[in-house]
């Protein structure tokens, strides 16, 4: 199998995602226990979104470490700032909390 | 590798990927939406286990490990290890949230099954072997006994911790 994927570059989007997104003060983890908490945190969504969001724009033909570290930087704020309103917490849940 | 066996693995595997990624992340804890309750009792009420019912319902409502593990495959089969995979892992994210699940289970399978994917391309296991392999393990849960296949799923759950404290 060919791997033609540039490890550094993801640890890029990864690690510009997790800085970015804890000076935005997400926290690092989501609430315990966390297989119940919607708490939006560094490590998951984000390190998640970065890496799959970096996978897509090279696939599109985007390559390298700047690409690697816009990605990063630009999943942190959709992180922060727009996938609460892209996909709300169910008002169910809500309610718990 | 023999293709028929390699098939056999995979499905094997993609199996245990699938099924303890799911129960560790509460799968038969608790029903995620109505659907998934409706499932469980009804599963229940024909001689099945609670816990495994629910476990059945909510993979058929969100996409949890099982999806992940499928979607995963599917992408590195047509896009490439591991970029279809991670790729599978964001879709399969925004999946999750779309149907009221928290989205830990759908990507946590997607993520370990590309690790799996690229490990055993090592020994000559093909990418399309684990797509046919997960769709022969959803088979053995969805597909032939509902109230067998939940009892199983019960035990693994008593097993892990994760049983249902419902009635």
């Amino acid at each position: 199998m060919i791997i033609h994927a540039n490890v550094f570059s993801y640890l890029i989007a990864l690690a510009a995602a997790i800085i970015l997104s804890l000076v935005l003060r997400l926290p690092l983890l989501p609430d315990k226990p966390m297989r119940h908490s919607w708490t939006i945190s560094a490590v998951f969504p984000t390190a998640v979104l970065a890496v799959g969001f970096y996978a897509m724009v090279y696939e599109l033909g985007y390559q390298g470490y700047v690409v690697a570290l816009i990605t990063g930087i630009i999943t942190a704020l959709f992180a922060k700032f727009i996938l609460e309103k892209v996909v709300p917490v169910p008002e169910s849940e809500e309610s718990h909390e | 590798m023999n293709e028929i066996l390699g098939i056999a693995i995979a499905a094997v595997i993609s199996w245990l990927n699938f099924v303890l990624i799911d129960t560790w992340m509460g799968l038969p804890e608790a029903p995620g939406v109505k659907g998934a309750d409706v499932i469980g009792r009804s599963i229940k009420e024909r001689g099945g286990d609670l816990a495994g019912g629910f476990f059945q319902g909510n993979i058929v409502c969100s996409p949890d490990a099982s999806a992940g593990t499928l979607l995963a495959a599917i992408g590195c089969y047509a896009i490439g290890t591991p970029e279809g995979g991670l790729i599978a892992a964001v879709l399969v994210y925004f999946g999750n949230r779309l149907c009221a699940d928290p989205g830990y289970a759908g990507t946590t399978g997607a993520l370990t099954i590309t690790v799996i994917i690229f490990l055993t391309s090592f020994i000559g296991f093909k990418t399309e072997y684990f797509i046919i392999g997960m769709v022969l393990a959803i088979v053995t849960i969805q597909g032939l006994y509902h109230p067998g296949a939940s009892r199983l799923l019960g035990k693994i759950a008593q097993k892990m911790g994760r049983h249902t404290k419902l009635t």
